[in-house]
């Protein structure tokens, strides 16, 4: 097992690579410099310039991409001129608070997705079947951030149920109480798209499942129903199950740019639309390749957690 | 046709369609629709509410037409989604053919580069392009295009690894066709089904991407409307005026929502296992709904099946699986039950604990007696409760019918502790025991085996163990040695006969192999069409085989040390049973078949210990 | 920090209290999103780049530190004359090229460390000395603002002077300009790049945390040498939605909202708000491609200003937050203003004669148009609206959105080849800052400015030249009148809105004022 991750963990360092290329490649292409970003109104061609020699924009691209990447594998990525601040300092704070926005959409997504998928299963074309299914149809459909606003207006504005945005409150705040009811909303809405995906593929999963020799097996043993669906069918379903959830995290991490957004979320998602907007390209590369860094980790746990489950793939 | 009658079976998908359908038609018809110009603005009628006179919808910001903004944006947004769809489709499966055909050094090196896309956030990648091509619908659309791609490549490349390694592709390759020839002829209209269903289920998901895009400010150019920018715009207003931004976003979701009961419908529709009907959970009792009074109990044998009939209501049609079929068996008995594939054999046995899948298995008629209770009528509580501790099964093909995902010990364990409150410890103990009684070497340690670890003949002695863990009365065995090579099979065959003599067990034995029920059965059943047409002592059936089937059927089994005989297949097809002629099943393939076998039922006539169904026996039987 | 260490605790404890009762704490009951009172909690429209006055340029930015240091100089409240701060009293000389000021004694910045005339002297070489040691702190975008100061001398310890390369009107103004706070040298020493973290200065309010896109915390500061500050913290929240930004001032979150969107103005109407309003130095433009193409006659470029309805944009789209502009003055500039003319009237008759005369009806347009930025308002909107009106004349005008930062990538180089018209705004101190700027021969984008759409009229170049050098205000002032009614008939833009700035405070906020400068200068007010 250990040799498996090793191996798998080796495997993702060209990808990672990869993903430096592209995001630098991809920045490098976009119109609009820095200098004009920082400068503002007043960015004449000769302030431009000059900022520009400042910011070391002026030397050739593939000197700069080897710079960059030299100094991100001493663990200096750079400093964002739009922030002013280190890149590291800046993504690890967002980055916890994108972590625990999406972790908990993807705990909220994962665990009401799959519960959702079983008893719809259980219940085939029963009334609960039935309800669960119309319901995840309607979480697919509506855009995360429309359902935001409107969640926004009706719990936050008019019945004053939950705060508006942010984490924390301002005063008073700090506690898990308080994080919880800011989460709220901006979790729920963050998770609704990922549960229909799930509940919809754990539903077609366990049906698939249970139609194996194997749940007739576990019956004729005289494996009461309850066993023979949580134990038996669940954990093979779970096979199929898994991967999706791999992806989805990654569907949640992106979705969370909109909820951050709607919901302003101090999160690494809108500090890395903001910094697109402003060109702060160490800000977007070092961003970007922490959260594709944080993909892929995420990718590796659940091939890791897949090979757990599965006696019969091979590590 | 039938595509299109089973798309609308799907209730659901219809609803969908018709949805879609209205809002198609209405966006088509926008050219003749008394709409006002969606650009004009009119800044002091704005916000006006909805149902207003001459707006119906109210207007915008601006004070433009709502509907007609409505309208316009909703052909937009449709046309870029699934622009988008096709795009992403076209080039997404090229790129996933390529690579699942060409495999190697290709594969890897574009896999990887679709492993980089898809860990880099999608919307951000999004965002990076059309911050690169500058806003735009169009930069939008590939925008939206470009990050789905990895999507379809990594679908379409997995069948096609899949397909490529296939005899037809070989063929091809032999025949000296050209890459792109065996691409575009042979593989293409193989994934091409998988390629649409995928379309049909990412359409939804475009727009809604497209919406994004849209709603922060990278899509359509002011003043043309499509559905993310109507959003985005309304959002400034969305306090005071919430109904611009209602317009908009319920359309989104309408059109979304049927594209994507739609595309469950297309899925459904055009996957063959999804088209029989067969997804559906079965139950954990079969169910029971007889249309005929329960015989009443004749006090035959230990397990004692009367005029049993199961069916599979499938659709409006019916298969007769089991007609009125009765047999028992006696402690320390062993009744072979033998028929061809589809003959009724195993549904027969499933039948006796309520394991036939329901839906869509149905009894209709009979009952089967335990120890002179009616199994058919108990409660499933009480049903479970003997299952595999009074009568115990052992099925073919061990490699599916274990847990995959549990070691062989703790399935053994499961088969004890659901009956009997006993530790792990002595749970293991028994187990390890029990795989010892089957003759499994080095028991300790097969234990932590998992079921693909094993060997056939292993697996298979493991479902024997499995059977015996209970100590039950009855074994139904359903074709336990036919997947195994003969050696191995005589080995299974030697120990459950051992184990009928040691522990006086009974034995239901199902086979299609007169060979096997030679070496183990003391009686005989021999099933056709899902009615006995023969049963007797086994020496009675080999020596004197009555029926014209039962005899034909011998002749298909090579004897051992019987030298060179010839092996006579039987013409023709097992019956379908949904469609069972009036007279003998047997007929149509039968040589000594006359009109009066065609005509009507043909009864069971003998004795107990020895009847056949037939008006023209090989044998006049005593 | 004691002061929130405080209100958090008891906060704390109350919240406790009810997540006892309400288990997670979600309170059945409507939230209690009252905000303490002496902590005045104000909606940000962004998180601020840095809190070093000398290396922000936005708005934003300028509304925390403002509060937090002080310069020389400052606008006079409800003013953009200039008035002593920091320095006591000031002497020009006569050729208006040596500025001495004379300094308050006894002030300290936050960090107890003498405010003197060395700090002075740190303050303008780090900005300006490419070799000064703290030099590498910047950049410092604005310090163009002081480039004609070619020294900085400390006289005795209270005592500056400043030497010009040349006379240079607006330099006090721009002294009073955030760009001109002063800050703590030795904070500089210690934080180094990560002063704008840290920052050190002498104002009413002093740093307390930042707490990334989540809040800036400046407290009062006990040892302020004016009035003390009439809360005990006031805390800056950045909230870049707009709409999210209302809804926290509806549900209580926020005590003050500046920048108000102009749909959600109707919202604060009832009791509980008040809505203030402050018109500035503002003007919200389009700049019109006098080089090349259709805008090149002046008859199509006065045609464009008659075909726009300006009253419609202000009143209707703005919601009445803008008042229609003249010319290329604000009136917030009173001084300096023209309040002869008259704005191009809404008249699309005529529009369409003068295109007939020009022969250029159907011409086509392209239009820049930005997505938001410093001071664009609501630029989609009134972009989409405009093109309407031009459409309706007979222009046919195609729209092309960019983002703020990406337009001005766009835009400033110059629209020759590119566009035909462009939206632009300007928020300045100085009525010399835009026309020098942006309406000069001089100004074309190639020499460094940002005449964009390329204007050139050797009357209105000398009228300028000779306005910033004169150091008389009346002079400037008549040089400055006369150059608005050249613009005006030239008509290089249209001239469409001055914004009246907006803000949103609760009831239980007093004393709240918007300055014509556009700083949020916080000190005086009170919340209850």
């Amino acid at each position: 097992m250990g040799s498996y991750i090793l191996k798998r963990l080796v495997s993702a360092i060209p990808v990672l690579l990869g993903i430096t290329v592209i995001v630098f490649l991809i920045m490098a292409m976009i119109p609009g410099d820095p200098a004009t970003a920082i400068l503002g109104s007043y960015a004449t061609p000769e302030n431009v310039e000059k900022l520009n020699r400042d910011l070391g924009l002026d030397k050739p691209l593939v000197v700069r991409y080897f710079i960059w990447l030299g100094n991100m594998l001493t663990g200096d990525f750079g400093r964002s001129f739009s922030l002013n601040r280190p890149v590291l300092d800046e993504i690890l704070e967002r980055f916890n608070a994108t972590l625990i926005l999406a972790g908990t959409a993807f705990v909220i997504c994962s665990v009401l997705g799959i519960l959702a998928g079983v008893i719809s299963a259980a219940k085939q074309y029963g009334f609960a079947d039935k309800a669960i299914t119309f319901v995840v149809l309607i979480g697919i459909s509506v855009p995360s951030f429309f359902l935001g606003m409107m969640m926004i207006l009706l719990f936050a504005v008019n019945l004053r149920w939950l705060p508006v945005s942010g984490m924390y409150a301002i005063y008073g705040g700090g506690d898990l109480p308080d994080l919880a009811k800011h989460l709220v909303m901006p979790a729920f809405a963050l998770a609704v798209v990922a549960t229909g995906v799930i509940a919809r593929l754990s539903r077609s999963a366990m049906l698939e499942v249970l139609r194996q020799d194997f749940i007739r097996t576990a019956r004729a043993k005289g494996v009461g129903e309850r066993k023979v669906l949580y134990g038996h069918a669940l954990r093979a379903a779970m096979v199929s199950i898994i991967p999706v959830l791999g992806i989805q995290a990654g569907f949640v991490l992106s979705g969370s740019v909109f909820i951050e957004i709607v919901f302003q979320w101090p999160g690494v998602g809108r500090m890395l639309v903001d910094a697109i907007l402003k060109r702060d390209l160490l800000l977007v590369q070092g961003g970007v390749v922490f959260v594709a860094a944080c993909y892929v980790f995420f990718n590796i746990c659940v091939d890791v957690a897949q090979s757990l489950l599965d006696p019969r793939i091979k590590t | 046709m039938t595509f299109l009658k089973l798309l609308f079976r799907n209730r659901l998908a219809a609803m969908g369609a018709v949805v879609l359908g209205l809002i198609l038609l209405l966006v088509l018809a926008i050219p003749v629709l008394p709409l006002q110009d969606p650009d004009v603005t009119n800044t002091g009628n704005r916000f006006v509410p909805p149902f207003s006179e001459g707006h119906l919808l109210g207007t915008d910001h601006l004070g433009r037409d709502l509907l007609s903004r409505l309208l316009y944006g909703t052909r937009l947004s449709l046309g870029v989604g699934i622009f988008a769809a096709l795009i992403a489709a076209t080039i997404g499966s090229a790129v996933g053919i390529i690579a699942g055909y060409f495999g190697g050094r290709t594969d890897n090196i574009i896999m990887r580069g679709i492993d980089m896309l898809m860990a880099f956030p999608y919307i951000l990648l999004a965002l990076a392009i059309v911050a690169a091509l500058g806003p735009g619908l169009l930069n939008a659309l590939i925008a939206v295009a470009a990050v789905n791609i990895p999507f379809f490549a990594r679908n379409i490349r997995g069948i096609t690894v899949g397909l490529a390694g296939r005899e037809f592709i070989d063929a091809a390759r032999l025949a000296g066709m050209g890459h792109t020839r065996i691409i575009l002829t042979e593989l293409l209209p193989n994934v091409l089904s998988t390629i649409v269903i995928a379309m049909s289920t990412t359409v939804g998901w475009m727009i809604l991407e497209t919406a994004g895009l849209s709603f922060l400010g990278l899509g359509s150019q002011p003043p043309q409307a499509d559905l993310g920018s109507m959003l985005g715009e309304a959002r400034s207003a969305l306090i005071t005026d919430p109904h611009t931004s209602i317009v908009p976003g319920v359309m989104i979701f309408l059109i979304v929502m049927s594209i994507n009961l739609l595309g469950d419908g297309v899925r459904d529709a055009l996957d063959p296992r999804l088209r029989s009907g067969a997804l559906s959970r079965p139950r954990a009792q079969t169910i029971v709904d007889r249309k005929s009074p329960v015989p009443a109990d004749d006090g035959n044998g230990l397990l004692n099946i009367q005029n049993l009939e199961t069916q599979f209501h499938v659709g409006k049609r019916i298969y007769r699986a089991v007609n009125d079929v009765s047999l028992f068996v006696n402690p320390g008995e062993c009744l072979g039950v033998i028929g061809e594939s589809g003959s009724g054999k195993s549904v027969t046995a499933l039948s006796v604990m309520g394991l036939v899948a329901s839906p869509p298995g149905v009894v209709t008629g009979g009952a089967v007696r335990y120890e002179g209770e009616d199994l058919l009528s108990a409660n499933f509580e009480s049903l479970r409760q003997k299952r595999g501790d009074k009568v115990a099964y052992i099925f073919q093909d061990p490699l599916s019918t274990l847990h995959p995902l549990y070691r062989v010990g703790d399935q053994l364990m499961e088969a004890i502790q659901v009956h009997h409150k006993v530790s792990d410890k002595d749970a293991r103990a028994k187990a390890v025991e029990l795989l010892k009684s089957v003759r499994i070497p080095n028991a300790e340690s097969r234990i932590r085996n998992y079921p693909h670890e094993m060997s056939g003949g292993m697996r298979q002695r493991v479902g024997i163990a499995m059977a015996l863990a209970n100590d039950p009365d009855v074994i139904i065995a359903d074709e336990p040695t036919t997947a195994l090579d003969v050696t191995v099979q005589a080995q299974i065959l030697a120990l459950l006969d051992d184990l009928r003599r040691e522990r006086g067990l009974a034995i239901i034995f199902i086979t299609h192999d007169f060979g096997v029920v030679a070496q183990l059965c003391d009686r005989v059943a021999v099933l056709y069409g899902g009615k006995i047409v023969e049963e007797g002592t086994t020496t009675d059936i080999l020596d004197h085989p009555a029926h014209p089937y039962t005899k034909r059927l011998m002749a298909c089994v090579p004897e051992l040390g019987g030298g060179k005989r010839e092996l006579a297949a039987i013409p023709g097809l097992p019956p379908i049973v949904s469609d069972l002629p009036p007279g003998c099943a047997f007929a149509p393939r039968c040589e000594k078949a006359t009109e009066a076998c065609k005509e009507g039922a043909i009864p069971l006539e003998g004795s107990e210990t020895r009847a056949v169904r037939c008006i023209h026996p090989e044998e006049e039987i005593a | 920090m004691s002061l929130i260490s405080l209100t958090r605790r008891s906060l704390f404890a109350a919240a406790a209290s009810t997540a006892l009762v309400a288990g997670l704490g979600f309170s059945p009951a409507p939230l209690a999103a009252q905000t303490p009172p002496g902590v005045l909690i104000v909606g940000q429209i962004a998180e601020p780049k840095s809190l070093d006055p000398a290396a922000v340029t936005a708005q934003n930015d300028f509304r925390i530190v403002v509060n937090m240091y002080e310069g020389l100089v400052r606008y006079a409240p409800g003013t953009l004359e200039v008035e002593p701060l920091l320095a006591e009293s000031w002497e020009v000389s006569d050729d208006g090229t040596e500025y001495t000021f004379m300094l308050k004694e006894g002030v300290t910045f936050h960090d107890g460390t003498p405010f003197n005339a060395e700090a002075v002297k740190f303050n303008f070489d780090r900005m300006l000395n490419e070799d000064h040691p703290f030099h590498n702190t910047g950049p410092f975008p604005l310090a163009f603002f002081f480039s004609a100061v070619q020294s900085t001398d400390v006289v005795d310890d209270l005592t500056v002077k400043f030497t010009l390369n040349e006379p240079y009107a607006p330099f006090l103004s721009n002294l009073a300009y955030p760009t001109g706070l002063l800050v703590s040298p030795a904070a500089v020493e210690a934080n180094g790049a990560d002063f704008g973290r840290n920052p050190v200065g002498t104002g009413p309010f002093k740093f307390a945390e930042w707490r990334s896109n989540e809040a800036v915390v400046v407290e009062k500061n006990p040892d302020y040498h004016g009035d003390m500050a009439g809360t005990e913290a006031v805390v800056f929240r950045p909230i870049t939605d707009a709409n999210t930004r209302v809804a926290e001032m509806l549900s209580g979150g926020i005590d003050v909202m500046v920048e108000v969107p102009p749909t959600a103005l109707s919202e604060f109407q009832g009791d509980g708000y008040q809505v203030v309003e402050q018109a500035g130095p503002h003007v919200w433009f389009l700049i019109l491609n006098a080089k090349e193409g259709p805008f090149a006659d002046k008859l199509v470029r006065q045609a464009a200003n008659y075909a726009i309805n300006k009253e419609a944009l202000v009143n209707e789209v703005l919601e009445g937050t803008a008042e229609v502009a003249a010319g290329p003055t604000p009136p917030a500039f009173a001084w300096a203003y023209n309040d002869e003319l008259d704005p191009y009237p809404y008249d699309p008759d005529k529009a369409k004669e003068l295109l007939a005369e020009a022969g250029a009806e159907g011409a086509e347009l392209t239009f820049y148009v930005t997505e938001g930025g410093s001071g664009m308002l609501d630029p989609i909107p009134m972009g989409t609206a405009i093109q309407a009106d031009l459409n309706a004349v007979g222009f046919d005008v195609k729209i092309e959105t960019y983002e703020w930062n990406t337009f001005l990538g766009e835009v400033n180089p110059g629209l020759e080849g590119k566009a035909d018209m462009a939206e632009m705004a300007w928020m300045t101190n100085d009525p010399d800052t835009l026309p020098f700027l942006a309406l000069r021969t001089e100004a074309f984008p190639d020499q460094g400015g940002f005449n964009s759409g390329y204007y050139s009229n050797p009357e209105v170049d000398e009228l300028l030249s000779k306005a910033r050098v004169a150091t008389d205000q009346d002079e400037r002032a008549a040089l400055y009148k006369e150059m608005q009614a050249i613009v005006q008939e030239d008509a290089p833009w249209v001239f469409v809105a001055n914004w009246k700035q907006n803000a949103v405070t609760t009831d239980r906020v007093e004393n709240f004022n918007l300055e014509p400068s556009f700083l949020l200068l916080l000190e005086d007010v009170v919340k209850n």
